[in-house]
């Protein structure tokens, strides 16, 4: 499978990982191992005495080849998530951000505006911005003049499991980028990851799908090789499915027989 | 004996002598220096100058480490 | 010579456009024809854009081998005042034409860039749209014509293939391949809304020709994406002092071509002109083709005096007239569109809003 690059920064896996939601940091990390992922999220949270196995930074780095990407979420505007990811820069170390903000609880719906304002400002700092979106091509055309490394439309809200919901928004934004496609939210089984590859999207992440699966580490593997098997095909050149209408009174006839 | 101030660490009050650093700070809640970041008032402390980073009387401290997330 | 940008010589994502225009593609003409009349369809619905050609000026520079208005040519050279240009429009838009293209040749002291967005300025007063179609020019002269009332460009590459571009155009400012290449990116630059591509049909190889422009308009669509995007089809036809096309293309492989295009850039305006037959023009219409120049006079003004006796810059071969060719258009079930456009959104466009 050939590496992606975002930045000055080469992955030799086009599955991202988040790392929420697991029954325990220890199968969190037993699932990045597996996975095989080099770039995982993670969230910023207040430290608490009581509970000082929550940090990841040190098991997480610790992993040979995984860069951290911190997200924002927490925050529920563009002030915030700045905040946050400059917090979050002094802490890992790592240029990569993804921009998450999400003010409605229900759904967990990216908010474009806030996350446009916030997405500049960074961009401008320096930060490799990821942003998290709307799967809107308009807006994924936005951010890329503002200086993103990547965008990160939905596949459907995150944790619904609803898979591509947004394909045919996904195929636009992936004809028309110049940057990174980056699936995020929403995928629930491997297949779906296989398909979103095959579109031709440049990577995907998975968080919920894999954190509550019957068995978390398997599930990541699964996941790790559909990712691949979707970019094998992608590259290999998918057949065409058959659209191609016949008339039902010839077109042509005008033109008369091949000179 | 040195004076003790209240400060709020991580939305909650917190008491330490005056003069303390965010270093002592660190130490006395038992966090690792390396995988926290620390605010006060908003403002980011970082490790190189936690040692010599004074904390005064009110002072609204955020600890924060990096825990699951998607 | 430099070598080419990375967006001309690389290919992504054009396997089915290759499939499509193949010496042995796997598609006929006919299935073709029914995807791309399907997308027409949905897209453009049954209308067919007019515009019809003025040329301002046949002065040029330079010395192309195809072409009636080479600088070592004998045609009379001329160019229109002000006046006369208000005259000509007078006499299109009583055609029913609100759409116009103005033409010069290559840049000329006779006819420079000032002259041009006078005469721009002086369309955009009687024309709801008004396109240029003249010589390359710098984002700033972009963008002053965009504020004089220009809404679109239109500049062909002749061909993509440097080598038989270096033979065919012989002297003058059009030597420049690079220049010319990077002008549909300057015009969207400066603030021009739409640019028009084409290759000359006959000057090379067509198949890599049509590939190359193939990519060029996958490039400015993704890096100019508010930008309004055309390809125009020129088949090189009769002239004063004939050029022999050494790559013919024929009628089938022309049709390949356009509904190639249209399948593969579903969005992107196809024009025919004039040049073509009226048996051509009216089978491409709603099956690929939504534009189309009408009533055409190829010499330097030509609707304000009929009469004129000069050769123009190519034959024109469909030379109904308006209301004929109109006509033919409702016969097809398709609505001839002469206004498509609101004058109060000409001026430059705002892409950079926000940096």
């Amino acid at each position: 499978m050939d590496s992606l690059h975002i930045g000055s920064y080469t992955f030799s896996s086009r599955l991202i990982l988040g790392t929420g939601k697991f029954s325990s940091s220890s199968v969190m990390l037993e699932a990045v191992k597996a996975s095989g992922t080099q770039l995982v999220t993670v969230a910023l949270r207040r430290f608490n005495r009581e509970q000082p196995g929550d940090d990841l930074f040190t098991p997480l780095t610790s992993i040979p080849g995984i860069t951290l990407m911190p997200n924002t979420s927490g925050a529920s505007t563009a002030a915030e998530a700045v905040q946050a990811a400059r917090i979050a820069r002094e802490l890992s170390g790592s240029p990569f951000i993804k921009v998450e903000i999400h003010p409605n609880p229900q759904h967990l719906m990216p908010d474009p505006i806030e996350t446009y304002e916030a997405s500049k400002i960074l961009a401008k700092e320096g930060f490799l911005v990821m942003p998290y979106i709307p799967a809107d091509p308009v807006l994924a055309k936005r951010l890329e003049e503002a200086g993103c490394v990547s965008v990160m439309p939905l596949g459907s809200a995150i944790g619904s499991g609803q898979g591509l919901a947004t394909a045919e928004m996904l195929k636009i934004i992936i004809r028309e980028s110049a940057i990174p496609v980056i699936v995020d939210a929403g995928l629930r089984s491997p297949s779906e990851a296989a398909l979103a590859m095959e579109m031709g999207c440049d990577a995907v992440l998975v968080n919920s799908a894999v954190a509550v699966a019957g068995n978390p580490p398997v599930m990541a593997e699964a996941f790790a090789e559909a990712v691949a098997a979707g970019r094998k095909a992608f590259a290999a050149g998918i057949m065409e499915k058959s659209g191609i209408a016949v008339a039902t009174s010839p077109l042509t006839s005008f033109l008369g027989t091949e000179a | 004996m040195s004076q003790m101030i209240t400060i709020q660490v991580n939305g909650e009050s917190f008491t330490l002598p005056a003069g303390s650093s965010v270093s002592n700070l660190l130490a006395s809640i038992g966090s690792e220096q390396e995988s926290v970041a620390t605010v006060v008032n908003d403002q980011i402390v970082r490790p190189d100058n936690r040692a010599s980073f004074r904390l005064k009387k009110g002072d609204r401290v955020e600890i924060l480490i990096f825990a699951g997330g998607g | 010579m430099n070598p080419l940008p990375e967006w001309l010589s690389a290919g992504h994502d054009e396997t089915r456009f290759r499939a499509m225009l193949s010496p042995d593609s796997p598609y006929t003409l006919e299935q073709l024809a029914g995807e791309s009349k399907a997308i027409t369809l949905r897209r453009f619905g049954r209308t067919m854009s007019l515009y019809a050609p003025l040329y301002l000026s046949n002065h040029c520079s330079s010395g192309c081998a195809y072409c009636g208005f080479a600088s070592d040519r004998k045609t009379p050279r001329r160019r229109l005042e002000q006046e006369e240009i208000r005259k000509e429009l007078g006499a299109m838009k009583r055609l029913g034409i609100s759409d116009v293209l103005l033409l010069t040749g290559e840049r000329t002291k006779a006819a420079d860039f000032d002259y041009l967005r006078t005469s721009v300025a002086t369309a955009a007063a009687d024309m709801q749209r008004v396109t240029v179609e003249a010589f390359p020019m710098s984002v700033s002269e972009y963008r002053e014509l965009a504020e004089a009332g220009c809404t679109g460009i239109t500049i062909y590459q002749e061909t993509y293939d440097p080598l038989r571009y270096a033979e065919l155009h012989r002297w003058g400012p059009k030597k420049d391949f690079r220049e010319r290449l990077e002008t549909p990116s300057r015009a969207l630059e400066g603030g021009i809304k739409t640019a028009g591509l084409g290759v000359l049909l006959g000057l090379a190889d067509p198949q890599e020709d049509a590939l190359m422009l193939y990519r060029h308009l996958r490039y400015l669509g993704k890096t100019y994406w508010r930008a309004g995007l055309s390809v125009s089809f020129p088949r090189i036809r009769p002239q004063t002092g004939s050029y022999e096309p050494p790559f013919p293309v024929s009628d089938h492989l022309l049709a390949r071509m356009i509904f190639a295009f249209r399948i593969a850039l579903p969005d992107v305006e196809l024009v025919l002109s004039t040049r073509e037959s009226p048996a051509f023009r009216d089978g491409m219409a709603g099956i690929g083709v939504t534009r189309m120049s009408i009533a055409s006079r190829t010499t330097v003004g030509g609707y304000h005096d009929a009469e004129s006796s000069d050769r123009g810059q190519f034959d024109v071969f469909d030379d109904r007239t308006a209301e004929a060719f109109c006509n033919a258009l409702r016969d097809k079930n398709i609505e001839p569109v002469f206004k498509n456009w609101e004058h109060a959104y000409n001026g430059p466009s705002h892409m950079e809003a926000e940096k």
